[in-house]
């Protein structure tokens, strides 16, 4: 059981009840509760029917919440602690343990077979075996990440996950985009899960709200925005590039896509997702931001009994503006 | 620079050749390369060898494709990965793993076996492929590697 008693700092609490309002007890007591333990059938090794059938053979019972998407599961089930993990369906690459709300920017992207696909902060590499499982292992996956201890996890989950179509790189994400744009190596589509202050992830690590600061809520925001200028820069005319974070602030949520859409060709596109978004905001501490950015999808862990996270998913129409 | 190097026609028929007479594969539909000395991966990208290169000098390649198989002096021993991804063809030297034996393989433990085989054999369970062991002097050389194993029994 995850040690809940952290206090949130209190500009933290009252950031989110601005944000929230009347629903902020709601969102509050949601922190208590642990997640819903949840995973992804691996689909390049094993079907939804046979691995379903497998797991509740073992006596775990299992639900799919959205039909469109059957690969998503939720372990309905008492299970020992580490037991999801250290289940031989796990080490054999069938499923993939990963957060519901993780499961959405590729959810949004939908990325196609023969597709040239960039994963530009890949690791540990939950979104990059989704996107490998979507794409039938065809088409081309570069799977980027700067850190060298995060790319021997991120190689760990793909050969698991039986993932042949993809190239592991290590640069920094600037530095890799423009030399991509140097070579004119461009991308149908592109995923940012950006590095973020992780406020989504509160409720199964509550030790966040201890380190949870401003500072580097500023910080990450101007990180964000170069990265996402770097990567519109190499998708193609049309590509699509899906914004992701974890995180509920808006410095690094609409504030960089507001950035994108003024600084660059690009429009911002309906997500469609089997869950409750909210709307993107349009103004915060002063700052307004395009109408446009409402388009954006805002995930709170109250609304789907999730972790949170934002989404935006741009298109682009040409160069920069 | 990554040390990876396509295999060509007859690279491969060679594989190929090797395969079918230690596991009685009939086709590689695949590209295979070669990482460093032993290892063999597989890579189902849509770009060629030579776009490989210039990639690696954009972007410092750490991985490609997927670990397929080691090659060594007494035989190709394929992945856990490998075996899974060759299962459908695989009618030779599968040595059917109990219960209890396939609990063991995947905790990393020797199996001690009484048999007159030897050599590289596919460890199977039901209708899991577990990858490769070694035969010889009745036991089975366990080669799954530690981030894969089970840490205790299944319950």
């Amino acid at each position: 059981m995850t040690k809940r008693n952290y206090e949130p700092k209190p500009l933290f609490l009252e950031r989110m009840k601005s944000l929230l309002g009347k629903d902020f007890q709601n969102y509050l007591d949601m922190l208590k509760k642990e997640p819903p333990r949840s995973f992804r059938c691996n689909t390049l090794k094993i079907s939804v029917e046979n691995l379903k059938k497998r797991l509740e053979e073992k006596g775990w019972k299992i639900k799919q919440p959205f039909k469109a998407f059957s690969e998503v599961m939720i372990l309905a089930s008492e299970l020992q602690p580490g037991e999801l993990g250290r289940a031989l369906e796990h080490l054999l690459g069938y499923y993939y343990i990963q957060e519901i709300a993780s499961m959405l920017p590729v959810l949004t992207l939908l990325p196609e077979e023969d597709e040239r696909v960039l994963d530009l902060c890949a690791s540990p590499g939950s979104k990059t075996t989704q996107i490998a499982a979507r794409m039938n292992n065809k088409g081309l996956l570069i799977a980027n990440e700067v850190k060298f201890g995060r790319i021997k996890i991120l190689s760990a989950n793909t050969e698991r996950c039986g993932v042949a179509n993809s190239v592991i790189t290590k640069r920094d994400g600037i530095a890799l985009c423009k030399r991509f744009k140097e070579e004119n190596f461009l991308f149908d589509k592109i995923l940012l899960d950006a590095p973020c202050s992780g406020e989504g992830t509160f409720r199964s690590a509550p030790k966040g709200l201890e380190m949870w600061n401003i500072k580097t809520i500023e910080n990450l925001s101007k990180l964000q925005k170069a990265l996402v200028a770097s990567a519109i820069e190499i998708l193609k005319p049309g590509g699509e590039l899906v914004y992701s974070t974890c995180t509920h602030a808006p410095e690094e949520n609409e504030e960089v896509i507001d950035f994108a859409l003024k600084s660059f060709d690009v429009q911002i596109e309906k997500i469609n997702l089997p869950i409750e978004c909210r709307e993107g905001i349009t103004e915060w501490n002063g700052k307004s931001y395009s109408p446009d950015v409402k388009k954006s999808c805002r995930i709170y862990p109250q609304d789907n009994d999730t972790e949170g996270f934002f989404i935006a998913k741009l298109k682009k129409i040409g160069d920069r503006k | 620079m990554i040390p990876l190097r396509f295999f060509n026609e007859t690279e491969k028929e060679k594989m190929l050749k090797q395969l079918k007479q230690q596991f009685g594969i009939r086709e590689l539909p695949f590209e295979l390369a070669r990482l460093g000395k032993e290892r063999i991966v597989v890579f189902s990208g849509n770009i060629s060898g030579r776009e490989i290169l210039n990639l690696d000098e954009i972007a410092h390649i750490e991985g490609i494709g997927l670990y397929f198989a080691k090659e060594q002096a007494d035989g190709i021993r394929l992945s856990i990965e490998g075996s899974q991804l060759l299962k459908s063809q695989i009618t030779k030297n599968i040595f059917e793993l109990d219960e209890k034996q396939s609990e063991q393989w995947m905790m990393g433990q020797e199996i001690s076996v009484k048999t007159d085989k030897k050599g590289f054999f596919v460890m199977k369970f039901k209708n899991d492929f577990l990858g490769t062991g070694k035969i010889s002097e009745n036991r089975i050389t366990n080669f799954v590697p530690k981030q894969r194993r089970l840490k205790n029994k299944e319950n």
